[in-house]
């Protein structure tokens, strides 16, 4: 943990409210990022982050600093997340249109679904890929933590912590390439969106 | 190594978590075989999927919501979670 981070979280736990501000203010955009990827609903994800603070601020002289603050906010996010899921039933959204692609030397004209990038990775993520699998790839792969983070936040080892990342990874990957997503199917594509240009 | 031994470290080359030995070995197989390089390159490609999603704005100042919060507002399973985090930290 980083001086100043440790100096301000003294400094909240005896009250000082502008060290509070200062310190929740530093998080309040990976925190709700953090619940964007899980859920993939901006919504639920606003009252989901305004409850992790909530929640932060009641708890945080129970904070023994054994792990970072982002570690510690991220592992309440992470409960509340879970609470949310076992209690709420799945919303499934549709976002698609259909287009005509022109045909080329090698593919005849054909029709194929256009979706929104953001939306294909999120609605992936969230339809496509179990809860476990969910958070162990968010956490590594969008939040940028390391194994050892993650093993502070989830209650796993590292090595089901591992095989859970791996795992996600490998069904969002069969999702897009099963979804005829053009950039995985080359030429036998029926999927297409602006995102594909930039890969 | 052979192509299946190859395939599982993909994820994990990828992470730099391997040793160097390890790693090493993964990179003389992935130069010399077409089926793996074909899977790296498709693991690559999820990966850059995952990093095109992009940062979402804040709908609003999560501080103020704090101060509107009154204790008696404190639910059941705030009370439970506040144990498990003292328990847990």
């Amino acid at each position: 943990m980083k001086a100043d981070e440790f100096q301000l979280i003294e400094r909240a736990k005896e009250g000082d409210r502008e060290a509070l501000n200062s310190l929740f203010a530093q998080e309040q955009k990976s925190i709700f990022n953090l619940m964007v990827q899980l859920t993939g609903d901006p919504a639920l994800a606003d009252d989901l982050t305004q409850e992790t603070f909530l929640l932060a601020y009641q708890n945080l002289k129970k904070f023994r600093l054994h792990s970072s603050f982002r570690t510690w906010l991220s592992k309440i996010a992470l409960n509340l997340f879970r609470r949310e899921y076992r209690r709420k039933p799945k919303h499934v959204s549709i976002c698609l249109e259909e287009i005509r692609i022109p045909s080329e030397k090698d593919i005849p004209e054909r029709i194929v679904i256009k979706r929104e990038f953001q939306w294909c990775i999120l609605h992936s993520l969230q339809q496509h890929v179990p809860t476990k699998y969910r958070m162990a790839l968010v956490l590594r792969d969008l939040q940028n933590l390391s194994y050892r983070e993650i093993s502070e936040i989830l209650p796993w080892s590292i090595a089901k912590i591992k095989t859970c990342i791996h795992r996600g990874r490998k069904i969002l990957r069969a999702h897009f390439i099963n979804g005829k997503c053009k950039a995985f199917a080359e030429k036998d594509y029926l999927c297409i969106c602006e995102g594909i240009l930039e890969l | 190594m052979n192509c299946k031994e190859a395939k599982a470290l993909i994820p994990e080359f990828y992470d730099r978590e391997l040793n160097q030995e390890i790693s090493q070995a993964l990179g003389k197989h992935l130069e010399g075989c077409l089926e793996c390089q074909k899977e790296y390159n498709s693991f690559q490609k999820i990966m850059k999927v995952l990093n095109k999603l992009k940062t979402y704005d804040l709908p609003r100042d999560y501080l103020k919501g704090i101060k509107k919060v009154k204790k008696s507002n404190v639910s059941l399973f705030h009370k439970k979670l506040s144990k498990f985090i003292k328990k847990n930290d």
